[in-house]
């Protein structure tokens, strides 16, 4: 039986991260073809409405055009609705198809963030603790807020799409996606009468997924479509602002919580009230409030809601609903050990699920130097130091997952998996897994992903991939090894089970004969040995597959102009045994850097008049940038109970708006419940109560 | 982006005759490629004046210093006699967008550059900057659009070192082909809206080109100050900048991105009156008065108070004290 225990632990660098450097990794994006033809959507650039008037017949005689389909009339609901597409001979065509479309709109007033106060309907804090105090007589304290996140665009580096490339009998597709397998599955219905066998899908590079590139999606459908109509490769990318409109975003939300704990620390319950901030489709929110697990929350009353703009659904997005959540849980924990007159670290100990989590707690406290935190507002001067603190779990979704080894005459060896490498590492995984495996270095073994012909793996969601594909490499290794220990046995006219194997030598146990890795591959029957591996759920590695994970967070305030500079984040993660560091440390990094941005920066703002999206871009939709980027310390927890490989990837985004939220409340006295906490809402935190702004 | 024909200029005068013929000069093109990208630029014709010897460099004459129209940001924020007597010119250029953006952006093109107004920038909006029938920042999104000025446009003037060269007292040296150019004191360079600066930001007309900015020669008891603050440190426009500068006699204050032109804060040069000496007392009182006139939009006014701030740190540092 397979498990997924592999105690590497190696710090080499990714096994492509001089291509990644020097830019010979070619992304979907980069893929260009002779005979190749451009695709574009025609979108609705407002919120709510149609095209009135287009001049199509001028569009189509634009030099290089092949194809322009416009719905007059077809209302749409969200800046960047598709209305149409354009094909032609190249990209500037089609930008002068577009000009000489002279698109006409007509637009009502539609629902953006500015309208969001009015929808809110549910409750809202008003001091009145009498139903929650008679629920719980033992309530020392009752703890009351509402917390808001705004909407997050994913804004992957790379953007969205498909080059598609159908040569009549057979087609070809590069795609910038998070589920080679998927994907596959989608395109292979819909490319004429060529059988699924014969389409193939690459997915060699990926910057960036995060939840918004599964399935096929509309750049890989009209990619597709038109490959087929014109049996010629058919590129379809999207630019920066259709990025923004149209792939994806963490929905916003509203959270009221109503919390009482008893005098000696103890969450008693309360009530829940969480609204999802989505798109006119409905769906797609899901804020994770209360997060089951991370404490003991007593008895609490939930009830949900949703509010629609006039914007794009939600797609998922590294950890759907937690960053929400996390947030406003995590404040009110702080608000709530404030009440009790608590130390935050303290007040989590005695409610905390996980001992992990609690040894963790202690470790990130030491090492961020928690001993120096000052009570709320109590830092001298102008800039004002706060501390803060939030933590996370992340559960294990078992996921099935084939891997093939594939050992050459000349000694190399190729190890394959249809999972792609979303810019995670996963290149690095195999290869080091291998590597591990099989008793040989990087200098033989070459570990692949990303092609639909190998055998199929899961999709990268629910930080799935490391943690099953490692035990299917180990096993199509050891399955592998099987075979070549097979072959020296029979060469020596020896038992199997005489022979063992290590770091690259046979050796017979009778005789003593040694034999090098090079010498059997090289008496090989076959030109290629191969021999497949696999793990479903159930198998082992899973006894104990979830991981845990605190943040603490340092921040500098400064209390005049409302900047913030976070100065450090100490992130402590339990993520089983890793393979490689660096990239696991990288996971940790960019995760938090992710998060850094969530809590202070990002936010999709839309014209309130119109619906449009003002920031649909890099400069005025704001990314945390180097100088904003912390000393970011990862710490990667382990103990004697923490085997097998486990999910890390989307646990590492989680707390840190939380963490950062709590430690700008230590720092200012005052409590900001709205992400992202920007000067403007720092300022009016601080406004005495009364004055005007 | 539209098909345009592209001209090299080697020399002034072949310049000046392409301008004649309606081509747009286009330096380093760092805005211009972002306006032909939103489409809020479609121009026929460009002429690069890139390679124009006599526009680059920085020199000291006359007790003053010409910084040429093609001195980047770069060269101007490390020009040694620039950190000593315009010390906040030299901090302004130096604190702009990203060091890759200031190794190619030029003086000339920083303070010509349009604004960066979201509806202005958007083919989606017909503006008033534009040409169209109104401003769409009074009804919409204006938490970054101007906090003083009378409209009827609200832009704020994107050029991080136009304040310094009002500041300083600077000149822009200009060559026409009809009159044969003109000097123009930074502080009548930029335009207000109510002026006729809507469709444009500047008083230059179609085929003049910028050749050089002078500064004055220094006096005793020059110094100067610049603070702009940001949300984000790396890469953000400010929120807002102030420089205060004190010739040997006055003190001279004036903000950045806080309004369609550099905006004097004469609330607070006032108060100044001819102390030359900054205490901390003094500073605030001044930071006090710098909202004098301040007409802020529906979502702005919170901007006021880190023009407070800014007006506040950048007296403190010119007269090299600390900010507590």
């Amino acid at each position: 039986m397979p498990d997924n225990n592999v105690a590497i632990e190696n710090a080499l660098p990714r096994v492509d991260v001089r291509q990644k450097v020097v830019g010979s990794a070619k992304y979907a994006a980069d893929q260009y073809r002779p005979n190749m033809v451009f695709a574009k959507f025609v979108r609705f650039p407002y919120g709510r409405g149609k095209a009135v008037s287009a001049n199509v017949e001028k569009a189509r005689r634009v030099p290089g055009v092949l194809e322009v389909d416009v719905r007059i009339d077809d209302y749409q609901e969200m800046p960047g609705g598709r209305i149409g597409h354009i094909v032609a001979e190249s990209e500037a065509a089609i930008e002068d198809a577009i000009e000489a479309l002279d698109l006409k709109f007509e637009h009502e007033r539609p629902l953006t963030d500015a309208n969001l106060e009015k929808q809110y309907n549910g409750p809202k804090p008003t001091g009145n603790h009498e139903a929650i105090r008679a629920k719980f007589k033992d309530a020392a304290v009752v703890v009351e807020a509402l917390y808001q996140t705004q909407v997050q665009t994913h804004s992957c580096l790379e953007p969205h799409g498909s080059m598609v490339d159908h040569r009549g009998d057979e087609v070809e597709a590069w795609a910038s996606t998070q589920d080679v397998t998927g994907y596959h599955d989608g395109l292979k219905g819909r490319v004429g009468n060529v059988p699924g066998s014969k389409v193939v899908v690459h997915s060699d590079y990926v910057g960036g997924g995060f939840g918004s590139k599964f399935g096929l999606r509309a750049e890989g459908s009209l990619a597709a479509q038109i490959a087929t109509k014109y049996k010629r490769p058919c590129r379809v990318v999207l630019d920066r602002d259709e990025e923004h409109l149209d792939a994806g975003n963490r929905p916003g939300s509203i959270q009221y919580m109503q919390l009482a704990a008893d005098k000696n620390g103890r969450i008693l319950g309360g009530k829940v009230h969480c609204v999802s901030v989505v798109g006119f489709q409905r769906g797609g929110g899901g804020v994770n409030n209360p997060v089951g697990g991370l404490y003991k929350w007593g008895d609490i009353e939930k009830s949900e809601d949703e509010i629609t703009l006039n914007f794009s659904i939600p797609r998922a997005f590294r950890a759907p609903g937690w960053p929400q959540g996390v947030f406003a849980v995590e404040g009110m924990m702080d608000e709530l050990a404030a009440a009790l007159g608590m130390d935050p670290v303290e007040f989590r100990q005695k409610n905390e699920t996980s001992p992990r989590r609690a040894r963790q707690l202690q470790t990130g406290a030491e090492l961020v130097g928690w001993s120096e935190r000052k009570p709320d507002g109590a830092w001298p001067g102008r800039v004002k130091r706060g501390y803060g603190v939030a933590g996370a779990l992340w559960p294990k979704w078992p996921t099935p997952c084939e891997a093939e080894c594939r050992i050459a005459r000349d000694g190399t060896v190729e190890v394959r998996s249809g999972v792609q490498d979303i810019g995670t590492g996963t290149f690095t995984v195999v290869t080091d897994v291998a590597c591990k495996a099989l008793g040989l270095d990087r200098s033989l073994v070459s570990g692949l992903v990303g092609k639909s012909f190998y055998p199929p793996g899961p999709g990268s969601g629910g930080s799935v991939v490391s943690r099953s594909l490692v035990p299917a490499v180990r096993e199509a290794c050891a399955n592998a090894l099987k075979q070549m220990v097979a072959i020296v046995a029979a060469e020596w006219k020896v038992a199997a089970a005489d022979v063992e194997y290590a770091d690259g030598v046979f050796h017979s146990k009778s005789t003593g004969r040694k034999v090098p890795w090079k010498s059997v591959c090289g008496v090989m029957k076959d030109s290629v040995l191969v021999a497949h591996g696999k793990w479903e759920r159930g198998w082992a590695g899973e006894s104990d597959g979830s991981s845990d994970c605190v943040q603490f967070a340092v921040v500098d305030v400064d209390t005049e102009t409302g900047i913030v500079r976070v100065r450090k984040i100490v992130a402590v993660h339990s993520a089983g045994e890793y393979v490689n560091r660096k990239t696991a440390e990288n996971q940790i990094c960019g995760g938090v850097t992710q998060g850094i941005s969530y809590a202070l920066f990002e936010n999709r703002i839309q014209d309130r008049q119109t619906g449009a999206m003002v920031n649909a871009d890099f400069l005025n939709y704001k990314i945390a940038g180097p100088v904003d980027i912390p000393d970011i310390v990862p710490v990667l927890d382990q103990d004697d109970s923490d085997t097998g490989v486990r999910s890390l990837g989307e646990p590492a985004t989680v707390p840190t708006s939380g963490a950062i939220g709590n430690a700008i409340a230590n720092a200012l006295g005052v409590r900001v419940r709205s992400l992202p906490i920007t000067p403007e809402k720092i300022l009016a935190a601080l406004e005495p109560k009364g004055a005007s702004a | 982006m539209k098909a345009f024909d592209y001209a090299i200029a080697s020399n002034e005068s072949g310049a000046l005759a392409a301008l004649e013929r309606g081509y747009r000069p286009k330096a380093s093109g760092i805005d211009l490629l972002d306006l032909l990208k939103e489409r809020t630029a479609a121009p026929d014709s460009l002429v690069s004046i890139a390679d124009i010897a006599t526009l680059k460099g920085i020199r000291e004459e006359d007790g003053g210093i010409a910084i040429g129209a093609l001195a980047t940001l770069e060269e101007t924020g490390a020009h040694a006699g620039i950190r000593k007597h315009f010390h906040a010119l030299a901090e302004a250029a130096a604190e702009a967008a990203t060091p890759q953006i200031r190794a190619r952006a030029t003086v000339g093109g920083n303070i010509c550059q349009r604004p960066r107004c979201w509806y202005f920038r958007s083919a989606d909006f017909n503006c008033l900057k534009k040409g169209g029938p109104t401003c769409y920042a009074v009804e919409g999104e204006n938490s970054f659009h101007a906090v003083f000025g009378n409209g009827p446009c609200h832009i704020t003037h994107p050029s991080n070192i136009a304040p310094a060269l009002v500041a300083f007292g600077a000149e822009i040296v200009t060559v026409a082909p009809e009159d044969g150019g003109r000097t123009i004191r930074a502080a009548d360079f930029f335009m207000l809206p109510e002026d006729g600066g809507i469709m444009k930001e500047n008083v230059l007309k179609k085929d003049e080109l910028v050749t050089e900015i002078r500064l004055p020669a220094a006096v005793a008891g020059q110094k100067s100050g610049y603070v702009e603050l940001r949300e984000k440190q790396s890469f953000d426009w400010p929120l807002v900048s102030c420089v205060a500068a004190f010739n040997g006699t006055k003190w001279t204050i004036v903000l950045g991105h806080v309004a369609p032109t550099p905006w004097r804060a004469k609330g607070s040069e006032s108060l100044l009156g001819k102390a030359a000496a900054i205490t901390p007392e003094i500073a605030e009182k001044a930071a006090a008065a710098s909202d004098r006139g301040a007409k802020p939009m529906s979502q702005n006014a919170w901007r006021l108070k880190l023009v407070r701030a800014a007006v506040r740190r950048a007296l403190l540092l010119a007269d090299g004290k600390e900010i507590d």
